[in-house]
């Protein structure tokens, strides 16, 4: 009896690491049905999600809460505030200053910013258990949000869109280990290559190998074509420690984002960049070098007898 | 195992997982996260016989797999419970009736929580996802196991009452 009952469950047991493996395969060779049975489960998600973020708020910052516990939620408000602006300046002026001292075509300086943006509260989060990062979205395509727009957060880059339904959004978050995004240094105008790498901390490979890091550089998107998934000129993050190290070819740092993923309360979803954004623009144009022509001419022969003669 | 009891786990199952999908992932745990759900699952899959086990760890997988959030392959859920499930319906012979060992159960699904990550990771690897830095990943795993240890004392009474109701008359003796 007992013999048959082992039979029955490594029979079962095969069958159902079969299945799995088979559902695996599908799934490597991009089959759809598994990415829509997940986006028909966000659908159903998204209002108990909605429902519970109003619910649980107060119980999701608990810890953080615990942490700051004996400062007070105004003050730290109004600092955060004053911060973000201070540091919005500063990005500001950082950039204007590299643009200006290239002398190049960048004409992103007004369409910078100038993002038409749809707001939208974040009602989920990934589960740890996944590995992955992202949250989930009160905006989903009836809203105009779509799959690879950027996301930004009130300091700087958040993620980038990565599934929509009609009511909500999941967002990868910049943070994810499989997330990368062009990005230049708004003071020397290097580009190079941001990646997460699972926590706060991201790491920068200039792609430029005589190209100039130092701590403190801001960060700036590079932007996509068609500006998707990202839009140019939104704050990245900034250096926190440049690597020298003689066995890499390109020049690598450490850097920390601008946004706090851990506290995300609302986010914007950058729908479209007035003019396009100054993507083109930053591109170096070749210029027309101007040309002098110096033309020398012979000066006329002085004739000493007959200048003597005239004198006279 | 009856075919209703199996209905009404999954049912059961399917609620924890929106309770972590729509709750529990919302706060921000120090060190890492806690997933309710795994707890749950492991609670649940330790108190069956071996084909019970095995059949709600493919069950509880698939249902995990469904996920948004999740970036994975489809069916890698599916693959890791069912061999979580079978894992630990061989250790659990050797070990006895869990409702009279409170203390063993907690450890025993710490420790099945921690190995499931784990093997999600390795198996991970051998798909060739790509997981980012392996001591974030060891910090998740510590993390979520720590929390685990914590909660699935509070939990556990309660999942073993839940499946108590899910028993038929036969079953129970």
């Amino acid at each position: 009896m007992a013999a048959g009952g082992n039979n029955r469950s490594r029979l079962l047991l095969v069958i159902l690491l079969v299945t799995s493996l088979f559902l695996i395969t599908l799934d490597l060779r991009g089959v759809n049905i598994t990415k829509n049975s997940r986006s028909a489960t966000q659908t159903f998600l998204a209002p108990i999600q909605r429902g519970v973020s109003d619910l649980f708020s107060p119980v999701g910052n608990f810890f953080s809460d615990i942490k700051n516990f004996g400062k007070t939620k105004s003050e730290l408000k109004e600092l955060k505030e004053e911060n973000a602006k201070l540091r919005e300046k500063v990005i500001f002026n950082d950039d204007t200053l590299g643009q200006l001292k290239k002398l190049e075509n960048v004409l992103d300086l007004a369409g910078r910013g100038k993002y038409k943006v749809v707001s939208a509260r974040v009602i989920g989060k990934g589960s740890s258990a996944t590995f992955s990062q992202t949250i989930t979205i009160d905006s989903g395509s009836n809203d105009g949000v779509m799959k690879d727009m950027t996301v930004i957060g009130e300091l700087g880059l958040v993620g980038v869109v990565k599934s929509t339904t009609s009511t909500s959004a999941i967002v990868l978050l910049m943070s994810d280990p499989t997330f990368r995004i062009g990005v230049r240094i708004a003071r020397s105008q290097s580009i190079g290559v941001l990646l997460g790498e699972g926590d706060n901390n991201y790491t920068l490979q200039l792609l430029d190998p005589s190209g100039s890091i130092e701590k403190d550089d801001v960060l700036l998107s590079l932007g996509s074509d068609n500006n998707k998934p990202f839009v140019p000129g939104v704050p990245v993050g900034y250096v926190k420690t440049v690597k020298n190290s003689r066995a890499t070819l390109t020049q690598e740092a450490i850097v920390a984002s601008y946004s706090n993923l851990g506290s995300l309360g609302v986010v914007s979803v950058i729908i479209s960049s007035a003019n396009g954004g100054p993507k083109d623009a930053l591109i170096p144009m070749p210029r027309p070098t101007p040309t002098t022509t110096i033309y020398v001419t012979q000066p006329p022969a002085i004739d000493t007898a007959t200048a003597t003669k005239d004198k006279n | 195992m009856s075919w209703s009891r199996v209905g009404f786990s999954s049912l059961l199952l399917f609620f924890f997982f929106i309770v972590q999908e729509s709750a529990i992932s919302k706060i921000n745990f120090p060190i890492s996260g806690f997933s309710l759900y795994l707890c749950a699952v492991l609670g649940l899959m330790a108190l069956e016989d071996r084909f019970g086990a095995i059949a709600f760890g493919f069950i509880a997988g698939i249902i995990l797999d469904f996920s948004p959030s999740s970036d994975s392959a489809f069916g890698k859920w599916a693959l890791i419970l069912t061999i979580v499930g079978y894992l630990f319906s061989r250790n659990r012979e050797s070990i006895g009736d869990f409702t009279e060992r409170p203390m063993a159960f907690v450890l025993f699904v710490t420790a099945g929580a921690t190995i499931t990550l784990l093997i999600f990771l390795v198996i991970g690897l051998v798909l060739g996802e790509n997981n980012g830095n392996i001591l974030n990943n060891l910090k998740t795993v510590f993390g979520n196991g720590l929390w685990t240890l914590l909660f699935s004392s509070i939990l556990l009474p309660i999942i073993v009452k839940l499946r108590a109701l899910t028993l038929t008359s036969r079953e129970r003796i």
